[in-house]
């Protein structure tokens, strides 16, 4: 089960309200390669990895995703914070106001509601590590345009906290790969 | 919401971000003597923290993991996304 | 050649197979301090990769 902590795990903070970066932000909250996709993919494939450790990695990398969703979160809150209606329409967001008011909805950044079809679980250890992998480096691309399109330190903070982050659990999939590969290579001959 | 609370909950974020790390190391070296001593001595800390956070702000978790003063504090604010850190 | 590096476990791969991708096995060498691995993203120095920012490219 999971149990909830009443705290972020990152600081996150905004040096001011910023409507466009908010609606760029919202990729990573439900784009196709945000936390809300990240999180849900490591928790279903770990079902049927074949060893512990990779339902560990799978499990806590899972768990750790929900936090940076809630960081994400945290960011678009702050952003649209007490911004006029008028601001949200002229700065693009007047449609997702209409739906959302400055609530957090899981859509990207052009509209597209959050889809199951943006991830995958095979049920085939490699296949989904390699998925894992891509999706690592995916979302990591996606924290550097983020950081390219602002010029808000605090915002840049905390986004180059989540980039890093990738870089992490990149290592930690590649290293679980690699384990899969020679533990199932031993498995042929015993 | 008061500075002690911030910088409290800052140095909980500090240590419970290097068990993070390191559990996720261990994870995939679960025979690493000396990252597990890390990793045990950093959750012994991070213990200590927490039980002191909690009694003067309120539970940090709920569904029996702490406990809470009267009345129930889980619901006081603020809320992880409405603090100015 | 094998060159030494320091961050990665001297256990060597099972021969290089054609068609499988390998990522090193990382090796534990030092910590940043938590209060400085937050700032970092992470606690370990050797996966510390800073973004250079796009005018570098």
């Amino acid at each position: 089960m999971w149990v909830y902590e009443k705290k972020l795990q990152y600081p996150a903070k905004v040096c001011k309200p910023d409507v466009k970066m908010a609606k760029y932000l919202i990729a990573q909250y439900g784009g196709p390669d945000g936390e809300l996709a990240a999180a849900l993919r490591y928790q279903t494939q770990r079902f049927v990895m074949p060893t512990g450790k990779a339902k560990a990695v799978l499990t806590d990398i899972a768990t750790e995703e929900l936090a940076h969703l809630e960081i994400i979160a945290t960011l678009v809150f702050k952003l649209l914070k007490g911004v006029p209606v008028e601001i949200l329409k002229r700065e693009g967001l007047g449609e997702y106001y209409t739906e959302h008011d400055r609530g957090l909805f899981y859509a990207d950044t052009t509209g597209m509601l959050w889809t199951a079809a943006y991830i995958q679980a095979k049920g085939d250890a490699i296949a989904d590590l390699h998925e894992d992998m891509a999706a690592e480096e995916k979302a990591r691309a996606t924290y550097e345009h983020l950081i390219n399109l602002t010029d808000d330190p605090c915002v840049k903070d905390t986004l180059r906290f989540l980039r890093e982050r990738e870089i992490v659990h990149f290592q930690r999939f590649g290293e679980t790969l690699v384990h899969i590969q020679e533990y199932l290579e031993s498995k042929r001959y015993f | 919401m008061d500075g002690n609370q911030i910088s409290m909950l800052k140095k909980i974020m500090e240590i419970e971000f290097t068990c993070i790390d390191l559990n996720l190391y261990l994870d995939t070296h679960p025979e690493d003597q000396k990252a597990l001593q890390d990793y045990n001595y950093y959750s012994n800390q991070l213990s200590m923290l927490k039980q002191q956070y909690e009694q003067l702000y309120g539970p940090l978790m709920v569904f029996g993991h702490s406990q809470s003063q009267y009345p129930w504090k889980w619901v006081d604010a603020p809320w992880p996304w409405e603090i100015e850190y | 050649m094998y060159d030494y590096n320091p961050y990665v476990q001297d256990y060597a791969f099972p021969p290089l197979k054609l068609a499988q991708a390998y990522v090193p096995l990382q090796k534990y060498v030092s910590l940043y301090p938590p209060e400085e691995a937050i700032k970092k993203g992470t606690v370990f120095p050797e996966l510390d990769m800073p973004y250079v920012g796009e005018k570098m490219r």
